[in-house]
């Protein structure tokens, strides 16, 4: 696959997998009574799992350890966001993404969240933020799109700001923010990219926003971020499943 | 694998408007070739229509494809070719629903 821009000091292409990020941004159904109830909770539950078994990584931190914790988790965004919860999958293959993404709203999803799922293909490996593993809690999800000025740019333009992002990248490394890569979404979406990563506290994101900020990393990009506290994705079934 | 729909809403960038017929030819040159490559490899354009009066695009183009990956392929190659970088775009995919009426 031919990258949409260059891969940098801090980020590596990934070797072609075929895997594919299955992002979603929900917005939680007003819900009339017995509309989803245990039986969808049940099923739903068991096509996480079937999903699992089918080669499915259901929750970011998987995707670092892909063996370390199986929970399907998502990040609770209500607090800041017209969304309620974020997160992001990784499924096998493209074709394998947007089907399961049809049979998670099939199988009771739908009732539950009006859901804009954002599917594309690996680009760059995760990159791990430095010092002890420390209590990654909260999520954050970066959409953007190459604007007008970064397409009109020359090359030696276009690595000099990648040279100025990339010191901004290594900020929020030694903030001990993992990032999960990047993404390719622009065949599927008005977003070219997403970023996804594992962050400590939000003040360390709001910190590392100003780094981003200070390297003009937006001056090439229109971008959309949502932030989230780590939740079992569990949690967010079972509340509605509950009130049956 | 499902057959799909992909959806492409595009329009010219500012910089587009500055390059002369020569370049501008080019380019078209370009990315059709990629549509004839994606044609011959099982994808099918179903048209370009003008949608400028009702969108923040100018056209959306629509295309067939045998499966995601396809349609993925035919992207890449239009991106590699420069496509994106002189236009303005908002992709969507489809699949097909089994047994829709």
């Amino acid at each position: 696959m031919t990258l949409l821009t260059e891969a940098t000091d801090v980020f590596a292409a990934a070797e072609p997998s075929g895997r594919c990020l299955v992002a979603f941004i929900a917005k939680r159904q007003p819900l009339v009574s017995g509309l989803f109830g245990r039986e969808q909770s049940r099923r739903l539950t068991d096509l996480l799992r079937a999903l699992q078994g089918e080669g499915w990584l259901m929750s970011v931190r998987a995707m670092f350890e892909p063996n370390a914790n199986a929970e399907p988790s998502a990040f609770d965004c209500g607090f800041a966001h017209d969304a309620d919860m974020m997160g992001a999958f990784e499924a096998p293959s493209l074709s394998a993404a947007l089907a399961g993404a049809v049979r998670l709203e099939q199988a009771g999803w739908a009732r539950l969240f009006a859901t804009e799922w954002l599917v594309g293909p690996r680009e760059f490996s995760p990159v791990r933020g430095r010092g002890e593993r420390t209590d990654h809690c909260w999520g954050f999800l970066a959409l953007w799109e190459w604007n007008d000025a970064w397409s009109a740019a020359t090359t030696a333009e276009r690595r000099a700001y990648d040279e100025e992002c990339d010191i901004a990248f290594n900020g929020d490394l030694a903030l001990g923010i993992n990032i999960a890569g990047r993404h390719r979404l622009d065949w599927a979406s008005r977003w070219h990219h997403a970023g996804v990563w594992e962050a400590p506290s939000l003040a360390s994101i709001d910190l590392a926003m100003r780094g981003h900020e200070a390297a003009a990393d937006f001056k090439f990009t229109t971008s959309r971020h949502y932030v989230g506290r780590l939740r079992p994705l569990q949690h967010f079934i079972e509340r509605d499943a509950g009130r049956e | 694998m499902s057959e799909c729909v992909w959806i492409h809403y595009a329009r010219p960038r500012p910089h587009w408007y500055g390059l002369d017929d020569a370049a501008r030819s080019a380019h078209e040159a370009r990315w059709r070739a990629v549509a004839e490559t994606s044609a011959s490899a099982g994808g099918s354009r179903v048209g370009r229509y003008h949608v400028r009066g009702q969108q923040d695009f100018e056209t959306v183009e629509i295309w067939w494809f045998p499966g995601a990956e396809a349609a993925f392929d035919h992207w890449a190659a239009l991106a590699a070719a420069g496509y994106g970088e002189l236009n303005a775009f908002a992709n969507s995919i489809g699949l097909a629903i089994e047994g829709s009426p």
